[in-house]
């Protein structure tokens, strides 16, 4: 097994490791960072749960190899701080938009791009919304209540400009 | 102090959002990982195991078969069985099941484990386990539950005569002459699909070892932690109180992690074996293998109506493929043999069920367990019969219906508890209305328009459900020294909100805000003794356990406030956080928990708690409708629901919010199983849905928006709860079959999930 070394940046913090090429980035997340926020679903990249932004798009880190990353710059749930992040935050929690809370992360990272997309309709509609999270699963919540924090996060930032 | 009844916030959000969560495989660092070896044929002996190269892996630890277990009883012990009042009236029987552990002679499924290697890290676990070599003489496999009941099929248990796990039957009433005497009569063969509750978190479980005491410390993904703790204490001879079973964070459980698994004997045992710390993390490929699946029934239902629709008789004969094996058995075939009654006045009935062995996967209760199908049943049953009498589907109901006038309605016959069924409900027929209100069938004019190019159909579908089943669920308070008040239940939450429903309960009944309140994971070491959550069962249950020990809590604090302060007991008063009595000053829960420090009046006193087990008589009734509108493509047959509206009869909700989102999960879960979701079996047994490519969890385009009434019922328990965890699944492929046929005018659907092809061949024809 070959060993890397790679440089990247996560959650704005520069981190320098020795990884084997066949690591993935969802374990080096968790088990060299301790990032356990980046949860494993299905490990073959339909369920989303995994999502994390690599340079500011979203990718799904059970598929994608650590090594792979190597000069990067990684955002995990742990790392979405800001106005907007805690928009979201509190909406999912208003709207009920988690209950187990396992797909959550995933959840909080595709919409984040979504919302962080200039190019999104404005308003964000149901529709759109329900078509970018289409990607990512949740088995608790039926959908409804995550798909109106999201609207409901937008709006504000929408409104505000 | 209205906490009850309250959307408040739930606690459990803030470290889940935050990414903070602790779920099973967030636990796991410094552990060593454990990687099964699982059969590949569904059917055999198994010839031989070579483990060596396996050994020589780097960073192996050990590769264990089931002969080096130690093991008392390779199998799990049952979890259940009903009451003799419930055997004696319905022939209730079951075989003896004792599928092993671990295989040691012979593999029965697809996913059994055969061998399982320890290894430092997952990685080199998953090398090794490649290697372990595995011969097999392959037997003849059974897949489907007419085959196994062949004269000539293969008995695939050795120690039973034949594949029937388990039976019953009961007739009341006189369904013969109700069926020569009915203006029609409606028969059919309806098939419920294998689909179940696929949690996004998989299992898992992890065990420490205290090496100073020899006693294991096991955290499993569970909704049943007190039977995971009998279960392991069965198969290896252990003391309950050598294993301490802890529930971390679960990522949603359904039914299939309220079973006792392999795994959860075989990880506590194996860190025993190696001396140490070792964890299990399943993967998605395993869940889909090796995880209880559910449903897959066949019913032949015969239904007879006189010229106006009333019902005259039922007859409904069943098969359930419970696999390999069921430790549920006995409650899938109850609940499915009672729930198909349904919500209406039936007035005579012949019904009969079996459980049966074939090589598929194992099964447990998924959401519902036996309630969904026999709802699907009689209400496609019902869809059949107005159609021959020119009714709609919503009038044949409201014939049926059970009213107010009707209530209190008995049964003939027993619940699974021993207790005769009464039905507890307000007016069934009003439900039904208030459905109809949320989502009226002039609904299918607007949406036609708004879609021209599908076909537009309304469906209903009524559900009754037994929530609450006893016999008990216990809990523990305790006042620590700061005087915090910490909750403990046997109902461990699986993402259901329990921290914060239950801190309602425990806050209201003690007369204190929340933030007094903290509702502490669930652990076998805590809490002597518990059932869990499932069945609809933890607000019924749990919460009022926490309500009946809180005010036992309050006269232990009135006792030791009189024993401090030397007060007559009689005129010690509690309200609101503070006790008092004349001439003394009032003290609060703080500091009468530090009156047991040192120095203090009651020096050494141990600290203050309460704890009881809360017992019901019997279960309490949810009734409910559902009512849909659907989109067919006519040049598919892909279906889409577009509208959805719930109206059940809950009692108080303890929280809006969490209830409310029971019911939109459960409707989601209910339109996966009836359009998606199947786990589809090759010839040989072979599991062909081990991926979410082939496993189809319905994603945030298929599931509609849900409008929910909650017409809210008294019932006689302290709360005045009703469980309502399954009421948003179990009607839904009624009420979406139903909507599909008046789409199509073509079809009479009675098989999930509804094929599109089948949609297709159907509209093709005509």
């Amino acid at each position: 097994m070959t060993d890397h070394v790679i440089r990247l940046a996560v959650n704005d913090k520069q981190i320098e490791a020795t990884v084997p090429a066949r690591l993935t980035l969802a374990d080096f997340l968790r088990d060299r960072l301790g990032l356990t926020g980046t949860h494993l679903g299905c490990e073959h990249g339909v369920c989303g749960a995994c999502t994390v932004l690599v340079d500011e798009r979203s990718v799904r880190a059970c598929i994608t190899l650590a090594v792979q990353v190597d000069g990067c710059s990684i955002t995990t749930v742990e790392g979405l701080t800001g106005p907007l992040a805690d928009r979201l935050r509190a909406a999912f929690s208003r709207r009920h938009g988690l209950q187990c809370g396992f797909c959550t992360p995933g959840f909080l990272v595709t919409a984040t791009e979504m919302i962080q997309n200039d190019s999104r309709p404005k308003p964000l509609t149901a529709d759109y919304v329900r078509e970018t999270l289409s990607g990512n699963t949740c088995r608790c919540t039926g959908y409804q209540g995550i798909v109106q924090a999201v609207l409901d996060a937008e709006a504000h930032d929408h409104i505000t400009g | 102090m209205t906490l009850i009844g309250t959307s408040v916030p739930r606690r459990e959000d803030e470290r889940l959002l935050a990414g903070k969560g602790s779920f099973l495989a967030d636990q796991a660092q410094g552990a060593y990982h454990v990687m099964f070896v699982r059969s590949d044929i569904a059917h055999g002996e198994l010839r031989h195991i070579d483990v060596s190269a396996a050994q020589d892996m780097p960073g192996v630890v050990g590769v264990f078969t089931a002969d080096q277990l130690g093991l008392r009883d390779n199998y799990i012990a049952p979890l259940h069985e009903p009451h003799p009042e419930f055997v004696a009236a319905t022939a209730f029987a079951m075989a003896d099941q004792r599928l092993a552990l671990m295989a040691d002679r012979r593999v029965h499924y697809v996913g059994q484990i055969v061998a399982a290697v320890v290894a430092s890290d997952r990685y080199l676990a998953e090398d090794a386990a490649e290697l372990v070599n595995v011969g097999y003489a392959a037997l003849p496999v059974v897949v489907e539950m007419e085959d196994a009941l062949d004269a000539d099929a293969p008995v695939l248990h050795e120690q039973l005569s034949s594949n029937e796990a388990a039976s019953l039957s009961y007739t009341f009433g006189d369904p013969d002459s109700a069926r020569a005497q009915a203006a029609v009569t409606v028969a059919e063969t309806y098939r419920i699909g294998r689909h179940g509750a696929v949690p996004l978190e998989c299992r898992g479980v992890l065990t420490r070892i205290d090496h100073r005491t020899g006693e294991v410390d096991v955290w499993t993904s569970t909704q049943i932690p007190h039977m995971v703790r009998r279960g392991i204490c069965a198969a290896t001879g252990w003391t309950t109180d050598a294993v301490r079973v802890h529930v971390p964070d679960v990522g949603g459980g359904f039914g299939t992690k309220a079973n006792v698994y392999p795994e959860e004997v075989l990880v506590p045992l194996l860190a025993r074996l190696t001396g140490r710390d070792v964890v299990w993390v399943e993967d998605r490929h395993e869940h889909l293998t090796a995880a209880a699946q559910g449903r897959d029934q066949v019913h032949r239902c015969v239904l007879s109506v006189d010229a106006d629709g009333r019902i005259l008789a039922l007859e409904d004969d069943f098969l359930v493929n419970i696999g390999a094996g069921s430790l549920w058995v006995a409650g899938i075939i109850a609940n499915t043999a009672i729930h198909i009654l349904g919500p209406y006045r039936v007035p005579a009935a012949r019904v009969s069920g079996k459980g049966i062995f074939t090589n598929k996967a194992i099964v447990a209760q998924y959401r519902g367990a036996g309630r969904p199908e026999a709802s699907f049943v009689l209400e496609r049953s019902l869809d059949a019969a107005a159609r021959r009498l020119g009714l709609t589907n919503v009038e044949i109901r409201r014939r049926n219906l059970l009213t107010a006038q009707d209530m209190p309605y008995p049964q003939p016959l027993p619940y699974r508890d021993g207790v005769p069924i009464v039905y507890d409900g307000g007016d069934y027929r009003a439900c039904l209305d208030a459905a109809l209100e949320l989502l009226p069938t002039s609904v299918v004019a607007q949406e036609q328009a708004a879609h021209p190019e599908l076909l537009i159909g309304h469906g209903v579908g009524c559900y009754l459900e037994a929530t609450g089943r006893g016999p008990y669920e216990a809990a523990k308070i305790s006042v620590t020294p700061q005087g915090r008040i910490e909750v403990m239940t046997g109902a461990a939450s699986a993402g259901q909100g329990h921290e914060t429903s239950f801190a309602q309960v425990a806050a209201q009944s003690l007369g204190l805000p929340m933030e007094a309140v903290r509702v502490l994971p669930t652990d076998t070491g805590s809490l002597a003794h518990g059932i869990g959550s499932f069945g609809s069962r933890s607000a019924v249950l749990a919460g009022n356990a926490i309500a009946q020990t809180a005010a036992l809590l309050v006269d232990n604090g009135r006792r030791r406030f009189a024993q401090a302060t030397g007060a007559d007991l009689a005129e010690v008063g509690y309200r609101e956080g503070i006790f008092q009595a004349p001439g003394r000053d009032p003290v609060g829960w703080r500091e009468l928990a530090q009156l047991g420090a040192p120095g203090k009046a009651l020096e050494g006193e141990p600290p203050l708690y309460a704890a009881s087990m809360y017992r019901c008589d019997t279960v309490t009734w949810t009734m409910g409708a559902h009512a849909t509108v659907v989109g067919v493509h006519p040049g598919t047959g892909i279906v889409r629901v577009l509208r959805y509206a719930v109206a059940h009869e809950g009692g108080v909700e303890i929280n809006p919010l969490v209830v409310e989102g029971q019911v939109l999960g459960g409707v989601a879960q209910g339109v996966g199983g009836t359009l998606y979701e199947e786990f589809r079996y090759g010839a040989d047994g072979s599991p062909r849905s081990t991926t979410f490519a082939e496993y189809g969890l319905p994603g945030s385009n298929e599931v509609p928006e849900v409008l929910i009434r909650h017409l809210g019922v008294p019932t006689d328990n302290p709360l005045g709860v009703r469980g309502a965890g399954e009421s948003g699944t179990i009607a839904v492929a009624a009420a979406v079959a139903a909507a599909i046929d008046a789409a199509t005018g073509c079809t009479h659907v009675t098989a999930t999930p509804i094929a599109p092809r089948t949609i297709k061949t159907a509209l093709e024809a005509t």
